[in-house]
Formats: C-alpha cells, structure tokens, sequence
C-alpha cells in the first residue's frame, strides 16, 4: 500500500484535449477573434467570416480556437442562434475535404454514410442541413496545411467562396484556419489568398515567465496541494521555453513526470522526475558523447549529478558544484582544477547541451551561476560517468 | 394495413428496432444491418411510411429513414422496443443473479 498516494487530483486537466476556462497570456488574442465574430450574435445571416490563426507549435492555436468556439457557442445560445463549432484537424482527415465535411455533416446527422457522393455534394449537403435546422457552424481547420497539400487551391476556394452561388439565402459557413506559419499559403491562388488572410492572429511563443504562468495554473487543476514543488515548475517552463515556448511540451512533461513520482511513491513531484521526464522523451546523450569529455569535465558533471541525485533542487551553484566537484577528484584520485579552469569546463558542458547555466538574481551576497541538468536523470548520468570513470581509472 | 399485417414481417420489426436504436439511417445501411437487398429494404420502408411511422429526408441521392416522432404510431413502437428491451435486460440480470447464487451455495456446501 502506498504511503502517499497519487500526486494527481485530476490528471485529464493535463490531457492535450482539455480546454481551460482561463487562457493565460492570450486574453488579448481571444478577445480579437471573439470581434472579428462579433457579428454572429447580432446578425449571423448576414455575414461570414474567415481568420487564420499562426504560431509554432505549443504556442496555444487550438486551445485558443476551442476556447473561443466554446464561448461564442455558449453565448449564441444565449441570444437563441444556433451556432455549431466544429473543430476539425485535418491531418487527422488526411486533408481530405470529403472527409472533412463529413466529420461536419456527422455533427448533424451521426449516421450519414460515407459513400455515394462527392465533396462538393457533401459541400451542398452540409448547407442544406443549415438552412433546414435555421443553422450556422464555426468551421476551425487545424493543421490546414494538410488541406492545403493535399486538395490544392481548388478545395479552399470552394469552401470559402461557398456563400457566392447562394447570394439570396442565409450565410452559414465561416472558418478559423488553423496554421504553423503562412508559407503553405502560397501555394494557393491569389484570389483564394485574398479571400482567406484579411484577418490573421499570429501567436508567438510564450515566454519562461508566461510558461510558469500556465504551468502554475495545470498545477493547480491537476495535482493534489503541495505535491509540485515551485523548483519543478521552473524548470519544467524552462525546458518549454528552450523547445521555443511550447507550453503543450511542458504540460506534457509535467504529467510525464507526475507519472514518475507516482511509480517510485514519492508523494512530490521532485525536479528529477521532470528530469527523468524529459530523457524518456528524448533520449538520454548518447554514450559516445559522454566519453569525448575530458576527465575533468566527467568529474565536475559527476559532482553535478551526485548533487541532484541527493537534492531535490532545480538548481546548483557553481561553488556547490565545486565542492561536489573536489570529492568526485579525491574519489578518483585526480587534482582537482582551479576556479577560472572549472568555469571553462562548465562551459564546454553548457555547449554540449548536457547543463544549463544561468546568472541568479542579485541577491545580498551578488550574483552567482546556477547549473541546471534538465534532460538527463541525475540517476542515469551517474551511473554512465562512474562506468566511464571506472574505465579511465585502469 | 392493420397492425397484424405491418408488423407480422420480420424484416419491418428489424427495420424499427434498427431505427430505434440508432436513429437514422440510409436505404443501403440498413439493407446491410438486415442482410437483404436493396430493393426488398425498400419496399418495407415504403410500407413504415406509409402507415406513418417512418420518415425520411432527402440529401440529394441520399434518403435518412427515422422514426416519425410526431406518429403516435411510432411513439408506441418506440416505447415496446424499450420495454422489450429493458424486460431482457432485467430477466438476464436476474437469471445470472440466481446462477450466482447457485454457485455460492454449492461452494459453500463443497
């Protein structure tokens, strides 16, 4: 029986499907796309809309999509329109269109069959289906490079120029293109381009402090109190900001780690498991990497390591790096490096990517470096060094 | 037709159970779920709507059969399908109810 239990309160909050109600860091970008729909909720008959949404990977597009499809849902209810959105990732349609709306028309009719008819059919299907249950749908493409590659300019021309055949009857299709950057758009023609990117949101990535932010919310839907040391957060935002502010990369990882403290029963989710988390992701430094590094560098990434392995800090000064520096010395018998001479070796493992250095804030006694080893449990690279060490020692 | 005749067909009480279960559902589809061809499909779903307890609706070649839910008609079949339904159900709970009893008592008299 274990004495602690699970870390996690509720770990679907940490799921990559889980929509928060409050989006850190993108309150101004919601509250865009929630104008640029305004007109929904006034007269949704009279108009449509199309907004493209960019960023890098974990920058927040989909859940900033599904955040404002939820919402706009809901208040549409408020005002008796019928709104649906439809959230769609087209590779996951392989970019087919007839797959696409399909996925749209099963929203409606869950049996419709899936042969028979062309996409441009099943296009004027889906606006019968609308006018017929007085309708409108939010259409978000996510991955719509998919679409882009794999139907061509044709495909998304006829989505979004739809309404221009029915030029009496109600308007009902709008759409958030959801896309990493604009390149893939030109692939399609001019006036299909025109049509698609009056209105653009670009998200970049979030910063380190931004990442806490959403990392400190997760945490708290997520974990029971008390369980994610602040530390842990930290350096979990870290390796988010280093993959270029993936905040789902992060999330990830904090549920990675939360399973590891769950497995050995620790009852916190220490800075080593988010480690342990990242090296199951990626693989731990291949061993040939480890054995080109000078005895001296071994030694001080050994000290470093035996530091983590006995602390659950995110991270270790250089003087403490030191001192664990000088017994790895005395353990192998080696003199050990002067102050200036250690530094060096520091850096070199900083640009190897095995440590990461940072200058701590100015306190009351000045600034001082602080080594981190986000990718590779302590555990592991100790047992590594010490095979290596072994060898260099006979 | 009188009630008899409609639902003396086996295929009709298929049809019905079908669309009481899954809702709406395509002329082929339901062929397939019956294992009969097209054209027989068809001309039993022709009976249901006649007598008004099916509709259907249009999506260009493509007919979705549903229960009509303004037939008083289909509201009692909707019904006997449930309680049918739920009576099976409730005579299976109890029959491994009883089996499991059974088995106690004879692991209790080993």
């Amino acid at each position: 029986m274990s004495p602690y239990g699970s870390v996690f309160r509720d770990e679907t909050k940490l799921d990559i499907n889980y929509v928060p109600h409050k989006l850190p860091h993108r309150d101004a970008e919601l509250h865009l796309l929630k104008e640029f729909f305004s007109f929904i909720l006034k007269t949704p008959s009279k108009m449509t809309q199309r907004v493209i949404i960019t960023g890098k990977v974990g920058a927040g597009k989909t859940v900033l999509s599904q955040r404002f499809g939820a919402d706009i849902t809901r208040e549409a209810g408020k005002h008796g329109i019928n709104l649906r959105y439809a959230h769609v990732n087209c590779r996951e349609y392989r970019g087919s269109l007839f797959l696409i709306l399909h996925h749209v028309v099963s929203v409606f009719h869950p049996n419709f069959p899936r042969r028979g008819y062309s996409a441009e059919e099943l296009l004027r299907i889906l606006l019968q289906i609308l006018d017929e249950e007085n309708a409108y749908v939010i259409l978000a493409l996510d991955e719509f490079e998919s679409l882009v590659e794999r139907e061509g300019s044709d495909a998304v021309y006829k989505l979004t120029r739809v309404h221009e055949a029915r030029q009496d009857k109600p308007q009902r299709l709008s759409f958030v293109c959801i896309l990493r950057n604009l390149k893939i758009t030109e692939r399609l023609d001019a006036s299909t381009r025109s049509t698609l990117q009056s209105n653009i949101i670009n998200l970049d990535g979030y910063s380190k402090r931004q990442l806490k932010d959403i990392l400190d919310d997760r945490v708290f839907l997520a974990f029971k109190p008390s369980t994610v040391p602040e530390d842990t957060v930290d350096s979990t935002a870290e390796l988010a900001f280093a993959q270029g502010g993936n905040a789902r990369f992060g999330i990830e990882l904090l549920w990675r780690a939360g399973k590891y403290a769950d497995a050995e029963d620790l009852g916190t989710v220490i800075p080593e498991c988010v480690r342990k988390a990242v090296s199951s992701v990626y693989p731990l430094m291949r061993k040939s990497e480890l054995a080109t590094l000078s005895l001296h560098e071994k030694l001080l990434l050994l000290g470093i390591a035996r530091f983590f392995k006995e602390s659950q800090n995110a991270y270790v000064s250089l003087a403490e790096a030191e001192k664990a520096y000088a017994v790895a010395c005395e353990e192998f018998s080696a003199q050990p490096h002067g102050h200036t001479q250690l530094w060096k070796h520091l850096q070199m493992l900083s640009a190897f990517g095995i440590v990461e250095t940072k200058v701590s804030a100015a306190g009351s006694r000045g600034r001082s470096t602080l080594i981190s080893l986000p990718r590779i449990s302590a555990y592991e690279l100790e047992k590594e060094l010490c095979a290596l060490l072994g060898h260099t020692k006979t | 037709m009188n009630i008899e005749q409609v639902l003396g067909s086996k295929l009709r009480v298929k049809i019905l159970k079908i669309l009481a279960q899954v809702g709406e559902l395509n002329v082929s589809e339901i062929a397939r779920r019956l294992g009969v061809n097209y054209s027989t499909t068809k001309n039993h779903l022709k009976i249901l709507e006649g007598e008004n307890i099916l509709r259907h609706k249009e999506f260009g070649r493509i007919r979705l059969y549903r229960l009509n839910e303004n037939s008083p008609k289909a509201k009692a079949v909707q019904k006997l399908m449930e309680a049918w339904e739920h009576a099976n159900k409730h005579k299976t709970t109890l029959y491994f109810n009883k089996r499991g009893l059974r088995l106690i008592k004879e692991e209790r008299g080993n």
